[in-house]
Order: C-alpha cells, then structure tokens, then sequence
C-alpha cells in the first residue's frame, strides 16, 4: 500500500524541524549511595525523522516514561548520547514541549492564564499571545471555558487546556507521557482524533506515550515496541496505514495485523 | 457553610420562577428552609438556654456571685466598661501587641521558611532548632522578655512574635515543599528560571499553607500580648483582668474575658475573609 503519511506531504513544508537520534542511551537510576537500584534502560537506539508521530508502548516499568524524559532533557542518560537536530540534549529546550499523564493546570489561574503559562515563562509578550491563545481554545473547544478555572472542567476537558498550553508557543517536538490515559475511553478516542487533526494541520515531532497498543497503532506513523527488566527497545514497527485516520480504520484488516504484530512482540517479552 | 450557600442559591432560583407568589410563601419557604437546617435555630437557642441556666444557677444561691457572676452582672460589668474613659486604651493596647507582633512574627517566619527551602544546608541546621522552639512552651519565656525588652509594648509584641513565629515556619516549609513533581518537570521543560519557579509554582502552591499557618497564629499572637501582660504590664486587657482578679471584681473579670474573646472572634474572621478572597482555590484541588 502506498503510504499516504503526512510525513511525505509535509517533509519539504518544516525545514525547521529537527530529527532527533538514540544512540545507545542506558539509563540506571541509582540510590543516593551510588548502589545500583533501578536499571531503566538498556542500549536504546533508533532515530525519529522530523514531522513523525511515534508512540511509546510496553507494559509498566519498560522505561518509556524515562525514555521521554531524557529526549526532553528532564533527565540524564547513564550512557549513550541523544541528538536534537544535531545538537546533543543538554537540559531542557524551549522548542520541546511535553504533556504529562496529569493536566498539572495551576488551580489559582483561569483556562486562559494557564495556556499563557510558556509564554510569560518565556518572557513574550502577553498581549500578543492572547489572540493565539484564543486560536487554540477554539481548535480543541474550549473558547466558551477561557475564564474558567480548572477545577470547573472536566478531566477531558483538562487536558484539551494542557494540550492548548503546550500548543501556544508552537513548539516543533511535542513530548506525550500517557496524556490521555486518566481519561474515560469515548473522550479518549475523541481527544486522539483531535490530536491528530492538530498534528495533520501544524507538522510537529510528536512522541507519544502509551500503554495501549490500539492507541499506539491507531496514532502513529511508527511504533517502538518495549520490553522490561530491564527495559528496552523490541522493536520499531512501521505502520504504513492510510491517513488521515478515521474510527472506521480500526475495523480493517490492516489495523488488526500492525496490533496483532506489536501484541507479538510484546508477547515474546517476558 | 457551603451547603448554607447552596441552599440560599437554590432559595434565589425558585424566586426567579415565581416572582408573583414569592411574597405568599416567603414565611413557607421560611418554614422549609428552618426545616432542612434545624442547626440554625437550635444552635443559638441552645446558647441562650445554657445562659438562662446560669443565670438560675447563681440566683438560686447554688454558687457565690464571687466566684460565678450571673449573666446578668457580666453584662453590667460590660456597661460598665463600654461606659469607662480608661477602656479604649486598653483594648486599643492589646490590639496592637497583638497585630504588630502577628505582622512582624508572620512576615520573617514566611522569609524564614523561604530561606529554609532554598538552601538545604541551611535548613538542616535551622531546622532542629524550629522545631525546640516549636515544641517549648513559650509562655516561659514571658518574664525574660520582660526584663530584656521593659514593660512597655516592646516585651508585649516580642512575646506575642515568639509565640506565633513557628506555625507559620513550619507550613511555609511544608506548604513550598508540597509542590507536585509533574508541575515542576511542568516548569522545568520550559526552561523556567529558579524565581519563576518560584513565584509562579512554589508560592501559589504553599499559600494555602501558609494562611492556615497564620490563622493559626493571630489567635496565638493574641495569647502572647495577654500572657506578656499578666506578668507585668501598665496597659492592656490582660493587665485588668489581673487588676480585677485582684480587686475580686469578678464580673469585672468575665466582661473582659468575653471582650477578649470577641475581640479574638473578629481578628479570626478577618483572617478567614483574607484566606477566602487569597486563596480562592483551596477547596479545589490541584489538577496534576
């Protein structure tokens, strides 16, 4: 099947947009006297072209969180080197932005104060951001709940305003830890085809976290597959399915052999 | 209070709906409202019993006046207070111990408990002595302050300092300490400097701690000018209780006891009020 990726329709339009490479990264997390504790990750490598959307899948434990932790320079890798465009990850980036399982919506700021979070952190102007901030209330719906504080939405709701906050300073790397998997599974689909409605529109890296493997099929363009104990990369799978994606894809045979082969390879992880 | 809220919302919107009848069944609705909060009435109603027992109990002769004054007296020791030139000064007095100490006492505990999360080493070395200080009853304190800082305002207020200093050290500490992993990786991620992590995270987050800590401490502030003022003292509400206790004018006594208290009531619903206005989100917890 010819892949109708947006990769290729949108490869010549985000010059700007870095891949980002894995060289080998281990991860051990150690106790504060420097014993061994915890050995998150093993000689992980693969690369991400710019402008794809990878997800993350493997059981709890796998490292997946980790893993994008240390592309976002949150933490450090044990051994082994990650590049952003070249440029080896040192700390976090302005142009990296990450969503968390939790909204983490500041309750003492409205909807609206809360997406302006990156751009006063930013030092720019707020004024000039209002407009774009009330662009992406009205792309993920929530422009009649600008004034709202958080504890008034709901935990979809939530986290259309976390996504709007990392949206409003255009960010070129969109980091996704399990951000949807607080969520009840109808306001989960719906968000996913949001994001990727967005994602379609705008053309950003996104990496997406998840311990579901339909979630992680049905999104990406490539899925790296992770095992445990410690943990590790299977396999990166392509999944060449036709985009954009609709509800109705799940249902093909297509879809069901890419989940049948990521369930294979978790399988084969013990 | 917040079902209190409710109801009164629930009582404007059925007002909407029938604004022709709502003057009939205001007294039903009135009924019905008593009805579903019984509390409301039988709280005071308990309070004015209890005050009709009392007062039985002394004119029955079951007690001395000199050691239970009845309600009655209570009250005209009131009048008599309310009435005397020399009052104000002293309600004036220990008003202000009370709320120059509070001032002083919260505003360096907050920067203590400030410097105390952003320098570890310094923390561990302050912080057993918090916690002694925490611990000791201060009262002890109250006639060395006295001899170190004279019988005037200063020993009232350094008292009253020293007695509300360590809540509010304390909840500063724990309140900036609470902050939410994901928010600070949140923070992080955006590359934010340390003061921005700081004014935008850490001192909304500990602000609903802190407050609880200085409500807390505005009553104790007031326990530290009275107590400083037992011990010696030319002015203040304490110094008359001591002088009416001594002059056996106990009705004396209870008038003021009652002034302290309310004056104790309103210097906490001003507190309450701020902690409502300022931190508007307590009641709704942090999404993350």
């Amino acid at each position: 099947m010819p892949r109708t990726g947006s990769r290729q329709r949108r490869s010549g339009a985000d010059a700007c947009t870095d891949a980002i490479e894995i060289e080998n990264v281990g991860k051990v997390f150690r106790t504060r006297l420097g014993t061994v504790a915890v050995e998150a990750l093993r000689d992980v490598s693969f690369a991400i072209s710019p402008g794809q959307f990878v997800s993350f899948v493997g059981p709890s434990g796998c490292g997946k969180s980790t893993l994008l932790k240390l592309i976002g320079g949150l933490i450090e890798p044990t051994s082994g080197r990650i590049t952003v465009g070249e440029r080896e990850v040192k700390g976090s980036r302005r142009d990296i932005g990450m969503m968390f399982q939790t909204p983490v919506l500041f309750p003492w700021r409205t909807v609206l104060e809360n997406v302006l979070l990156p751009i006063e952190v930013f030092g720019l102007d707020r004024r000039s951001a209002m407009d774009r901030a009330r662009d992406i209330l009205r792309l993920v719906g929530l422009e009649d709940r600008e004034r709202a504080y958080p504890s008034e939405l709901s935990g979809g709701m939530q986290q259309r305003a976390a996504l709007s906050r990392v949206l409003v300073v255009d960010p070129q790397i969109i980091l996704m830890d399990e951000p949807f998997g607080a969520i009840d599974e109808f306001t989960r689909e719906r968000l996913n085809l949001e994001l990727l409605r967005i994602w379609e529109e705008r053309g950003q890296t996104i990496i997406f976290v998840t311990h579901s493997i339909v979630e992680a099929v049905f999104l990406a363009d490539r899925v790296v597959v992770m095992g445990t104990a410690p943990g590790r990369v299977l396999s990166v799978i392509d999944v060449s399915l036709p985009r954009p994606r609709s509800i109705e894809l799940m249902k093909s045979p297509d879809f069901a052999d890419v989940v049948f082969g990521v369930r294979e390879y978790l399988g084969v992880a013990r | 209070m917040s079902t209190h809220l409710a109801v009164a919302g629930g009582e404007r919107h059925s007002l909407e709906g029938t604004t022709g009848v709502s003057r009939v069944s205001a007294s039903r609705r009135l009924y019905e409202f008593l009805r579903n909060r019984p509390g409301i009435i039988l709280s005071p109603l308990s309070f004015v019993l209890l005050l009709v027992l009392w007062e039985f109990v002394c004119r029955a002769g079951l007690v001395a006046p000199i050691i239970l004054p009845p309600p009655t007296r209570v009250w005209d020791g009131l009048v008599i207070l309310f009435t005397a030139p020399w009052f104000p000064q002293h309600v004036w007095m220990t008003t202000a111990e009370t709320l120059i100490g509070f001032a002083v006492g919260g505003v360096g505990a907050i920067l203590l408990g400030i410097a105390m999360v952003n320098m570890p080493l310094f923390k561990e070395v302050v912080y057993p002595y918090v916690v002694a200080f925490q611990v000791m009853p201060k009262v002890v304190l109250a006639p060395i302050f006295i001899t170190w800082f004279g019988l005037g305002i200063e020993s009232k207020i350094v008292m009253a300092i020293a007695i509300s200093f360590f809540p509010v050290v304390i909840n500063t500490v724990v309140g900036l300490e609470s902050v939410e992993e994901n928010a600070m990786l949140l923070m992080r991620s955006l590359v934010a400097s340390r003061r921005q992590i700081f004014w935008k995270l850490a001192w909304p987050t500990a602000l609903p701690s802190i407050f609880a800590g200085l409500k807390t401490s505005l009553t104790l502030a007031l326990i530290g000018a009275l107590v400083a003022e037992f011990v010696t003292s030319k002015d203040g509400l304490g110094t008359l209780i001591i002088t009416f206790s001594f002059e056996l004018k106990i009705y004396l006594v209870f008038a003021v006891i009652v002034v302290v208290s309310v004056l104790g009531l309103a210097l906490y619903g001003i507190m309450e009020y701020l902690d409502r206005k300022v931190v508007f989100w307590r009641h709704s917890h942090f999404t993350g």
